[in-house]
């Protein structure tokens, strides 16, 4: 039922990847995409994939749900194949009405597929590795420089809204289930009628989630300032992030890659 | 004939659990017109959602469930009809309550059955009656009753409905002794208003002991014991070794018939102790 929708898709395969430091993944993440897009021949392309998909024989991430990522973004991957097609010069392949085809825009067409490809791979690459706690952590680590412009407080208070509204969403979604199977037992009609029937039908629902999740976030505010939560300040960690052997290895790997990519891009 | 009747219940939750655990294993029972059926067991002994198959909310894995002699699964399309003869009310029913008023929040069970106008307003206005709502609370915003106050309109929402059996899963949970008392005080007004079955979950002995006719025992989700109340509370060895106990008055009469009183050991209630240690008393009088 609603319990099965995951959110956040970390999946626990124990590989390098997995251990990695999460400030580094995010760094090495906007890094590689950069790169991607930088490559401007089919030779540094063609290397950039498959370092992409090295990256992925790593985590150790069953290559269906890679494919499951893709499957949200084909619409916006077609749209933008089709866009491209009608752009570009070269000799023309097809001509409809005053729209063309040339091979610059089929090339063109080819390579955005691709790199959007690559760029959705890389990004669950991140998501499948890293908890969604280790990702906000890594966040406000990332962030913490901003704090030098005056956004002192900031930085914490978003990385912390971000962890509770990931730590509530299956607690929202046990609470909805209950509260639907209870509307259910009053003879609640949810699966059939018109659309305007079937919207309606929510308000029943929606209404009591609404006035459980505010309780819910006094209890819990209460709950934090009676453990002294001030905000960020002088606040220590659990979980120390922090650089090892491992982790120079894998940014090695990724400055080779980003390497790679320049020489061909430069040499052919 | 039996109003209510399960027949080798079994439910599985499909969960990617390595574990794979039966909530619920071949439960059988039956419950007579009027009767009052307390469920007892420990945590996770599989009671919630035993109840939850009465009346359709879940689908059993294996066996079958009968209300009026028919099977509920026969035609899954009328399942809805089949929550209006079986009532339901959740724990911490004033969770659900979203109208604006009072009256509109009880009025959205009968509503759904199809109940309209007059008939409606009458239903809701008798139902009120029976758990002592009065007039000008009707037009008030369930958000701003106190807690006892939200449960009792929380319970009528599902009595509106005139359930023949009405389910209750604690109802008594969270609240103060007053409203304890006051909420038991409900379900009995209306077992004797419409003479519905009633089925109870709940963990005070105490108010078992007072209501029930006869007891339901769950643990590891199976049936461990289903009899008269008197004969599972005469097995307190038992039930303490499935993590439940007696009531207390009758933890009391125990230790009492240990150290020599002659006390009869069938004594599950306050007024049931109070007339036994009169007769004992009267007893030593003429002795």
């Amino acid at each position: 039922m609603l319990k099965d929708i995951t959110f956040g898709q970390y999946y626990d395969s124990r590989s390098l990847l997995h251990r990695t430091d999460p400030r580094l993944k995010i760094f090495l993440l906007i890094l590689l995409i950069v790169f991607i897009f930088i490559a401007n021949n089919a030779f540094s392309l063609g290397f950039g994939t498959l370092s992409v998909i090295s990256v992925m024989l790593v985590s150790k991430i069953p290559f269906k749900l890679y494919l499951k990522n893709m499957k949200a973004i084909l619409p916006v991957l077609i749209f933008t194949g089709v866009i491209n097609l009608f752009y570009g010069s070269g000799e023309e392949l097809l001509s409809i009405w005053r729209l063309s085809i040339t091979t610059g825009g089929v090339y063109r067409a080819v390579f955005m597929a691709v790199r959007i490809t690559l760029l959705i791979f890389l990004s669950s690459a991140l998501t499948y590795t890293t908890t969604p706690n280790d990702l906000t952590d890594a966040i406000e680590s990332l962030l913490s420089p901003l704090k030098f412009i005056g956004l002192k407080s900031a930085v914490h208070t978003l990385a912390m809204m971000m962890t509770i509204a990931l730590r509530f969403i299956p607690t929202l979604i046990e609470e909805a289930e209950k509260i639907m199977n209870a509307q259910k037992a009053r003879g609640a009609d949810l699966e059939n009628g018109r659309l305007t029937e079937r919207v309606k039908a929510l308000i029943p629902i929606l209404i009591p989630l609404l006035v459980s999740s505010v309780r819910r976030a006094y209890e819990l505010a209460e709950a934090m300032e009676c453990r002294c939560y001030n905000g960020g300040e002088g606040r220590t960690r659990m979980k120390q992030m922090r650089m090892a052997a491992g982790d120079y290895g894998v940014l090695a790997a990724a400055l080779i890659i980003c390497g790679g990519i320049t020489a061909l891009n430069i040499l052919l | 004939m039996a109003v209510l009747e399960v027949k080798n219940l079994t439910h599985t939750y499909s969960g990617n659990t390595p574990f794979i655990n039966d909530a619920v294993s071949r439960v059988s029972f039956s419950a007579e017109k009027g009767e009052i059926i307390g469920i007892i067991g420990h945590t996770g002994s599989g009671k919630s959602t035993l109840v939850q198959h009465l009346n359709g909310l879940l689908k059993p894995t294996e066996g079958e469930i009968f209300v009026d002699g028919a099977n509920i699964w026969d035609n899954p399309k009328e399942i809805r009809k089949i929550r209006s003869k079986v009532g339901l009310v959740f724990q911490y029913p004033e969770y659900q309550l979203f109208e604006e008023t009072v009256y509109a929040d009880i009025a959205f069970g009968p509503k759904n059955m199809g109940l309209e106008g007059d008939e409606l307003k009458k239903r809701v206005l008798e139902t009120c009656e029976l758990i002592g709502v009065k007039g000008e609370y009707l037009e008030k915003s369930p958000f701003d009753l106190s807690g006892g106050e939200k449960r009792r309109v929380a319970i009528a929402g599902v009595m509106a409905m005139r359930p023949e059996v009405i389910v209750f899963d604690e109802p008594t949970a969270g609240l103060d002794p007053g409203g304890r008392e006051n909420v038991m005080k409900i379900i009995h007004d209306y077992r004797a208003a419409t003479g519905a079955t009633v089925i109870i979950i709940s963990h005070s002995m105490e108010d078992m002991a007072l209501l029930a006719d006869r007891l339901l025992v769950m643990n590891k989700g199976r049936l461990e014991m289903f009899d008269t109340t008197e004969n599972v509370f005469k097995n307190g060895g038992r039930l303490r070794e499935i993590g439940l106990n007696v009531p207390i008055v009758t933890q009391v009469f125990y230790e009492l018939k240990k150290s020599g009183v002659p006390v009869p050991d069938d004594v599950f209630t306050v007024s049931r102790a109070v007339e036994a240690l009169k007769a004992i008393k009267a007893g030593e009088k003429y002795a």
